[in-house]
């Protein structure tokens, strides 16, 4: 479990998080959806604990970054390492020793290459491997299907339903509704630094057509097409 | 962008200017002095440096912008620029001749464009602790090598000095690994108490310096056996520098290490375990927000 009490989080005098409560339970995958710029890499940066903060984030087992695995947007890589020593770099960090690297090689990626060669998506592909491969019980999916071929998305769909049928807790955020629809048991909707609307399985079609709704509003007419 | 540089980390650029001056004139004429063979080291050091300069990503680049005609009259401009400092030192010991090379192999230099990154993987024996040594291996493999042959020249010459050079050449290579702070997912991806990340640091960082630097010791002592003591001086010395340069880093993360830093490390230099303790106790307290 981890619970997110009062969070703010401020830059200088711009206030990006504005008191967050919510509490993220085991078995379930959480969808955070918002604009650019709403907060919810800000979010996702405050619960890792890469972020200093106002209020409190509990979680059990604690400390949450120990046990979280995170895969950032655009995730870095150093210029000379390889897609194999850069899971054996993760892997060390936690003390989890993999006999077979190769063998968990699922998306089939050029392990021996330098990770720096590769295209966005195998480098998504390979940070994700990595954080899997640690044995987290928390993971922070920052745009885990951006850049990604159709078929590893199919794939990263089926990771995310095994994850929540081992109890862990996954929380995504994506810019695709029908990725999140998919995968999430609740999805929350962030804006300015708020949640303003959680909506539940049942009910995201009702917030797709809303989104929509919003979004669009009468901004294509405005364009004048003919 | 180079005065920019400068001012991030505290320095004014006109005295770096100077300092940078100072300090190159001061390593040449070492050089100068310690080896018969400074002259070609003195041109490769020179030629490795403008190298980087035919990267051949950096050159498309001004390609695009400039044009073919012009690139080639700014890579010249440029190259020439870079050797001045060289050229100039080589004038000063009389070397008419390696000058003339210099300024010839300078300008064949900006005409050329390749790849510094190759794209295939160099093996490395560091590839089960990732990652300093493992990239500062693929980075500087040659340098190694060139030192263990200096090494095996040192013998044959009986020139002890070039011997303890070439020790020095891998520790400064070696040095250089931790120059620049990482990305902070990767310090905060450890699971460990500041404390125990930074012994982890230096226990591998030990570890592997000792496998490189071993050899060129071991073949000092048995070779030169009468000079042992200096040998196993400059190894701990080297030893105990490498620590100060690891803690020293996380004592200034996730920034570079600054003016002062740098000041006091360079007071290390005359007696490295002084600082230490220091700068382990200001790392703890910089890696504890990332580290819990």
């Amino acid at each position: 479990m981890i619970t997110v009490k009062s969070l703010y989080k401020k830059y200088g005098t711009i206030e990006v998080l504005n008191n967050i409560n919510i509490e993220f339970d085991k078995g379930k995958v959480y969808g955070i959806v918002g604009e650019n710029g709403a907060g919810k890499t800000t979010l996702f940066r405050c619960i890792s604990d890469l972020e200093e903060y106002e209020g409190e984030i509990i979680s059990n087992p604690n400390p949450v970054k120990n046990h979280l695995g995170l895969l950032l947007t655009d995730p870095f890589f150093f210029q000379k390492i390889t897609g194999k020593e850069y899971i054996q770099f993760l892997c060390n960090a936690r003390n989890v020793k993999i006999p077979n690297i190769e063998e968990k090689n699922i998306f089939e990626l050029p392990l021996n290459q330098y990770a720096s060669t590769y295209s966005t998506g195998m480098k998504k592909k390979l940070a994700l491997t990595a954080i899997l491969l640690q044995g987290n019980e928390f993971f922070i999916l920052d745009e885990p299907f951006n850049g990604v071929d159709i078929q590893s998305n199919i794939i990263i769909t089926e990771i995310i339903h095994k994850l929540k049928a081992l109890n862990k807790i996954v929380i995504i955020s994506s810019h695709i509704f029908s990725t999140l629809s998919d995968t999430c048991d609740e999805i929350h909707l962030l804006r300015n630094g708020q949640f303003i609307k959680s909506v539940q399985k049942t009910d995201f079609h009702i917030l797709e057509a809303e989104m929509k709704q919003i979004t669009i509003g009468n901004k294509i007419e405005k364009l004048g097409l003919t | 962008m180079i005065n920019r540089k400068f001012q991030d980390v505290g320095f004014n650029p006109q005295l770096a200017y100077i300092l940078l001056t100072v300090l190159f004139a001061g390593l040449s004429i070492f050089l100068f002095q310690k080896t018969e063979f400074a002259i070609y080291i003195y041109l490769l050091l020179a030629l490795t440096l403008l190298g980087k300069l035919s990267e051949t990503r950096r050159t498309e680049f001004l390609k695009i912008c400039f044009g073919n005609i012009q690139l080639k009259k700014i890579r010249i401009i440029e190259n020439l620029i870079y050797s001045i400092p060289f050229f100039a030192f080589l004038l000063y010991k009389h070397l008419i001749g390696y000058a003339g090379l210099l300024w010839i192999l300078t300008t064949i230099l900006a005409l050329v464009n390749f790849r510094t990154t190759l794209n295939f993987t160099i093996w490395t024996p560091f590839s089960k602790r990732p990652f300093e040594f493992m990239i500062g291996f693929r980075n500087s493999f040659y340098i190694l090598f060139a030192a263990y042959a200096l090494t095996i020249i040192a013998v044959l010459v009986n020139n002890f000095n070039l011997g303890v050079f070439s020790m020095l050449l891998v520790f400064i290579t070696i040095w250089s690994y931790y120059s620049k702070p990482e990305n902070e997912y990767f310090v905060w991806a450890h699971n460990q108490k500041p404390k125990v990340f930074l012994l982890s640091k230096i226990k591998t960082a030990l570890l592997f310096s000792s496998s490189i630097v071993l050899p060129i010791v071991l073949i000092l002592a048995i070779f030169i056996p009468q000079n042992i003591g200096i040998t196993l001086f400059f190894f701990l010395v080297g030893l105990a520098f490498l620590i100060s340069v690891i803690v020293s880093k996380y004592a200034a993360y996730p920034d570079e290490i600054n003016i002062t830093q740098g000041f006091f490390l360079a007071l290390c230099i005359g007696f490295p375990p002084i600082l230490i303790p220091y700068f382990f106790k200001k790392s703890e307290n910089r890696l504890s927000r990332l580290l819990k």
